[in-house]
């Protein structure tokens, strides 16, 4: 089974919309797919059943002072059954959410924020940002990388698991996190880097910069390229699920730089589907397949598929920024949230 | 989305001048506003509040081969990460240490979209220390520079000075910047509606204010960091204009501190103002002309090594 995106384009697909009364600043399904949870700016996190024809329960109390920032699924299941989350949050504190709401403290940096999170569902790591420092939980301990020099601002680990790539002023910095401890390796270029995507297959790690662009490094060769053009800061990287698109946020519709073969070099990217209203905001591919959603600063949000350069729209504008997306593991229904506090679930499969 | 922009002071001033003292008036004091409060030191402010945000001074080089450049990346995670936030804030501040040039900070304002599109950079806040001022005008620029950045400056510990040097403090304050408001205080002490949100960027107070030391004749050296103004009653092309400014920010950035004017363009039913930090330059339109009111234009720099005459000329070709 997998979307079709004809059905799409004459219908809206069946969505259920829940309203928290702070923004959503991430969300994410849990490893087994059953389970949904939104991070908001009350320092609450929203669980729900995933499935939109379920009623979701009532809200819990915060679970952060603050803001809770980020939040991933977490990428160890639950022997017992029933998988969670990870989050972060102004307050300094990085929290394992069990499926029935209960918070443990992984983390706690106080005075720092733990505003961006990376997870690698083989080994369980997980990787969080905490000022200057990059954390990585892994079998029980917490291990901390770092002093950069200056703050981390996104993360994310190798294909492997074997290393984390940060992003910070004046390029990115690549650390072996086994226990053989190996020399960090740094990638320069000059500017604030503000977001990074290691990709699916590993060669490649994606940047989006200060300055409208976006860099991407080949690892194993240590060159680099630089792609322009860009009308806005681009926050959001996505690599689709084979490493052969890079997909981008900050344009009006779907923008793919092609990785297959020799690489963007000297290629314009793909860009296709319905002109959304206004910029993407957040986009974000389909961990299974060539789809991939797009969250507008407008309210909109649009499927994409690569594969067919068309695009259905899966949610009216409502003037609300989109700022978080999520897709389940089987790639059938994905989560929006937005600035207003809409949270979104949707089937994708009818 | 129409959104309400919420107003930034930028406190600046010597180490022991005082703001620290005013960041703890402002923190607990009963005004019934919520402000967030970023600071470079945590342990320095007594009181205990969520609202109080650490930052690193993080400042980067912006990638366009400008040297002035100079933008606080922490400054611009803070601020979108405030943002998020359930409650709303009534104000930001923003302590820069004693040593740090305030350039990079009020450089963030106007650089990055979405700061821009959420908040407005208010005023710049300048705590001089009477008692020691003279002194640590001789120990570099920074005490001289934080005066030129000066929207408004608080004249402080005047306790511990008399009457006679207070004079001579606040006149050498005017020699380098005049068009800052001075308040005398005391322990910092001063009602609040006198420094924040006070819309100090509304530049009303340029054009009625001229100072007289200004006039021809005066002369200064070009070293020292010194004001000047040029105004017209000839319309502006507005064109010409954004050209020769752009132009001129971009090599003489350094130099200016501060750059602010209200225009009045040709054909235009409102004031044109603007100001500028460095090289970074914003503007929009003002409060409109009212019907037989005098439509004149000004320009005020505050800087170093300032060419009064060539910025006169190059004015002077923008307009019709």
């Amino acid at each position: 089974m997998k979307p079709d995106l004809a059905n799409h384009r004459e219908a809206l697909p069946p969505q259920r919309k829940v309203t928290a009364d702070a923004p959503a600043t991430a969300c994410a399904f849990s490893r087994d797919g059953k389970l949904l949870a939104f991070a908001l700016g009350d320092g609450r996190v929203r669980l729900m059943p995933a499935d939109a024809k379920q009623e979701p329960p009532a809200a819990a109390e915060p679970l952060h002072k603050g803001v809770a920032l980020s939040l991933i699924a977490d990428p160890l299941p639950n022997p017992k059954g029933g998988d969670g989350f990870v989050t972060g949050g102004d307050d300094g504190r990085l929290l394992r959410i069990t499926s029935d709401g209960t918070a443990t403290e992984l983390a706690n940096q106080k005075g720092k924020w733990i505003d961006k999170l990376a997870a690698h569902k083989a080994t369980g790591a997980i990787a969080a940002s905490a000022g200057k420092m990059a954390l990585v939980v892994k079998d029980g301990e917490v291990r901390e990388f770092g002093p950069h020099s200056s703050t981390v601002a996104d993360l994310d680990f190798s294909k492997d698991g074997s290393r984390i790539a940060t992003a910070h002023y004046n390029g990115i910095t690549i650390w072996s996190i086994g226990q053989v401890t190996l020399p960090p390796r740094k990638f320069g270029w000059a500017g604030s880097h503000v977001a990074l995507r290691w990709s699916t297959d590993g060669k490649f790690v994606a940047t989006g910069t200060q300055e409208n662009d976006i860099h991407v490094w080949r690892i194993a060769q240590a060159s680099d390229m630089r792609m322009q053009g860009y009308p806005a800061k681009v926050k959001s990287l996505s690599w689709s699920a084979d490493a052969r698109w890079l997909f981008t946020s900050a344009q009006p519709v779907f923008t793919a730089w092609p990785f297959a073969g020799k690489g963007p070099e000297g290629k314009p990217p793909v860009q296709f589907g319905d002109e959304g209203a206004g910029l993407m905001t957040v986009v974000a591919a389909s961990p299974v397949s060539e789809f991939v959603l797009g969250g507008y600063d407008s309210g909109e949000l649009q499927l994409g598929e690569i594969k067919s350069r068309r695009s259905a729209v899966l949610k009216m504008s409502d003037s609300s920024p989109i700022t978080c997306l999520a897709w389940s593991p089987d790639g059938l229904r994905v989560a929006a949230g937005n600035e207003n506090g809409d949270l979104w679930t949707i089937d994708l499969a009818r | 989305m129409a959104q309400e922009q919420v107003p930034v002071t930028v406190l600046t001033g010597y180490l022991g001048a005082g703001k620290t003292t005013l960041l703890n008036r402002i923190l607990s004091e009963q005004h019934g506003k919520k402000y967030a409060v970023i600071v470079n030191e945590f342990g320095e402010l007594g009181v205990d509040n969520d609202l109080v945000i650490n930052a690193d001074e993080e400042v980067f080089e912006m990638n366009n081969g400008c040297i002035c450049c100079t933008v606080r990346g922490d400054l611009i995670r803070i601020i979108e990460g405030l943002m998020k936030r359930k409650d709303k804030f009534d104000g930001i501040l923003v302590e820069t240490t004693g040593l740090a040039d305030p350039g990079p900070v009020a450089q963030t304002f106007f650089t990055d979209d979405d700061v821009k599109a959420r908040t407005r950079l208010d005023a710049i806040v300048t705590v001089v220390d009477a008692k020691h001022f003279f002194s640590q005008l001789g120990q570099g620029e920074e005490a001289e520079e934080q005066v030129a950045f000066a929207d408004v400056i608080l004249l402080n510990k005047t306790d511990l000075v008399g009457e006679d040097d207070l004079g001579k403090v606040e006149a050498k304050i005017k020699a380098i910047n005049p068009y800052a408001r001075i308040h005398r205080t005391q322990k910092s002490k001063i009602e609040l509606d006198a420094i924040l949100d006070k819309g100090a960027f509304d530049l009303a107070r340029i054009l009625e204010f001229e100072p007289d030391f200004l006039k021809p004749g005066h002369e200064h050296n070009l070293d020292e960091v010194a004001s000047l103004s040029i105004s017209t009653d000839k319309p502006v092309d507005p064109d010409k204009f954004q050209k020769w400014m752009g132009a001129l920010l971009q090599i003489k950035g350094p130099d200016i501190f501060r750059s602010k004017g209200i225009l009045a363009i040709d054909g235009a039913p409102r004031r044109y103002v603007y100001q500028g930090v460095h090289m970074m330059m914003d503007s929009d339109w003002g409060t409109p002309w009212k019907d037989g009111e005098k439509r004149s234009s000004k320009l005020v720099f505050i800087g170093r090594n300032l060419d009064g005459e060539q910025l006169r000329r190059g004015f002077e070709a923008c307009l019709k």
